[in-house]
């Protein structure tokens, strides 16, 4: 059992500091493109604020991902820990191919997923009953990542229109771009807060669930968690948030305040819910936003096909890997 | 770089910097016809040939950014003008260089001789219309203003201050032109091919002027239209 839970540690730190590599990075990437903050203020800001959001927030979402999706409770502990093993190994290696791809998917929705494969896997060999599987939750969490692109859209288009006709249409905007650069400033803080408190649960919620999950998260997993995203953006990111951010470069300081209120408002939001949404989807949702009230020089619909896609593909996929997974464990050992 | 995600993919092309480009090229073409007359008046033929490749390359260079814009700004593109009334302009801008092409071949096809009145006024037409495109280049130079302040109220009324200036020189060009062609229809001893010639110059420094006045027109559609 011992060698079950050291690989569980092993696999859920890699899908830390995946998501501190590549998530957070992305999250924070605006603020490198418009040049708020240099990168090592950005790695600085990103690292400590991503632990503290996983740390003192991350509980409610880890909560949904350890037993909001399969009732662990009714089921054998050996059985939940090949489960949740499964499922970190699937949404890691689904995570990993598809990033070495370059393809916009989200570890929410592969971890979901993975966490639905294994109750469906269980449900297969009769440990569970099929309406056991708790589909009022996961309708609900499909339900948010709906939601959370639009609103995120929502909130960044009344925000950036608001800055446009108070501000940019009265004064001159040079001088109203110089105060959103400190005001971007604190929407960076934000933001990594936000997306710490979502997106840490992808790794510790089946860490959890591991450790015999009851109904409170132990400090420290959120710590783990949080760590690993730390780690995963000082060794990793930086790269993707220079990366990234020099392909935004049309990005100016009214408009990066405006995404990132948006963005970090709706997943802070969708945290205090207990829904795990994806944070790089709502973040595209609000640039579109900010496009609509014509804040851009050019938005490029395309990458809204190929989220829809990449989501349609990511639940049938992990899942799959979990079941398999998670059948030749229950097999084999 | 492999092994990354990005939200990057978000923010697509931007055809507004290459519109400015495409419009400054406009104002050095009128600038190389300019040389090119004093050439000619010169009967500096050698320098006649560079200018007119000169301003072929440019003509050329500047059809290539013409492509990228084209080729760029597809319908997943959501810009902050119509994407129609974008390429029209840009069309009718290309007409300014096309037209400045034309008459940098023309000068090329005889040895014109003509008393110096008519080099003067010819002198006077092109500095009439070195003024309609530096108006013009100032114009569209303020688009990326526009973008920045989202195309706030200020910003559009000083941008379009401008198209009311372009017509009315545009005008003078046509004053200009009425009585160049006057003055060429009534030259004595002169070579009637020397006056056709030098008359299809000036029809053809209208068409520059006049794409000038209708693509400013057509930049006010887009500003407006939106």
């Amino acid at each position: 059992m011992d060698l079950f839970l050291i690989a569980a540690a092993i696999v859920g730190f890699y899908l830390a500091w995946n998501i501190g590599a590549n998530d957070a990075a992305n999250s924070m990437a605006t603020s490198y493109g418009s040049r708020a903050l240099t990168l090592k203020q950005i790695i600085i800001v990103a690292s400590v604020l991503e632990f503290t959001g996983a740390t003192l927030f991350g509980k409610k979402v880890t909560h949904t991902i350890a037993k909001g999706i399969v009732p662990i409770e009714l089921l054998d502990h050996n059985l939940v820990v090949y489960g949740a093993l499964a499922a970190l190994l699937s949404a890691g290696f689904w995570i990993t191919v598809s990033t070495y791809y370059n393809l916009p998917i989200s570890t929410t929705h592969s971890i979901v997923g993975a966490m639905l494969g294994f109750g469906l896997a269980a449900v297969s060999q009769n440990h569970l009953a099929l309406d056991q599987i708790k589909w009022g939750v996961l309708a609900k969490i499909a339900l948010s990542w709906v939601i959370s692109p639009l609103f995120g859209a929502a909130l960044a288009f009344v925000t950036f229109s608001l800055i446009r006709f108070i501000l940019l249409d009265r004064y001159a905007s040079e001088s109203v771009e110089h105060v959103f650069r400190y005001l971007q400033v604190l929407t960076a803080c934000y933001m990594a807060f936000a997306h710490g408190s979502n997106d840490v649960a992808n790794a510790t919620g089946p860490i959890a669930a591991i450790l015999g999950y009851s109904g409170t998260v132990p400090f420290w997993v959120l710590f783990f968690g949080g760590l690993g995203i730390a780690i995963g953006i000082a060794t990793w990111g930086y790269r993707v948030i220079e990366t990234v951010g020099r392909q935004i470069t049309e990005l100016t300081f009214t408009r990066g305040f405006s995404a990132e209120f948006a963005t970090a408002t709706t997943v802070l939001l969708a945290s205090s819910f207990g829904m795990p949404v994806s944070t790089t989807h709502t973040l595209v949702g609000s640039v579109i936003g900010v496009g609509l009230a014509g804040g851009l020089a050019s938005v490029n619909l395309k990458i809204v096909q190929k989220i829809i896609f990449s989501w349609i593909v990511t639940v049938p996929v992990a899942a799959a890997m979990t079941i398999s997974l998670y059948t030749v464990m229950v097999v084999f050992l | 770089m492999k092994f990354f995600r990005s939200v990057g993919e978000v923010f697509g092309y931007s055809p507004f910097r290459s519109l400015a480009q495409h419009a400054r090229m406009c104002g050095r073409a009128v600038g190389l016809l300019q040389q090119q007359f004093e050439a000619l008046r010169k009967g500096n033929y050698d320098e006649v040939e560079e200018l007119r490749e000169e301003i072929d390359e440019l003509e050329h260079h500047a059809d290539q950014i013409k492509e990228e814009i084209r080729g760029n700004v597809t319908k997943s593109l959501m810009l902050p003008v119509d994407r129609h009334d974008l390429l029209e302009f840009l069309k009718v801008q290309d007409d300014i260089l096309n037209n400045c092409e034309h008459v940098g071949h023309m000068v090329t096809f005889r040895k014109v001789r003509a008393p110096e009145d008519v080099w003067d006024e010819f002198s006077v037409l092109l500095s009439k219309l070195m003024e309609v495109v530096n108006n013009y280049e100032e114009m569209v130079e303020r688009i990326t203003q526009l973008v920045e302040t989202s195309f706030s109220k200020k910003e559009v009324n000083r941008a379009l201050e401008y198209v009311p200036i372009i017509e009315q020189l545009e005008h003078e060009c046509d004053l200009i032109q009425i009585g160049l062609h006057t003055k060429l229809f009534n030259l004595e001893n002169a070579d009637p091919i020397d006056i056709h010639l030098m008359v299809t110059w000036v029809v053809h420094l209208g068409y520059v002027a006049n794409a000038a006045s209708r693509a400013s027109d057509r930049f006010r559609i887009m500003v407006l239209g939106r």
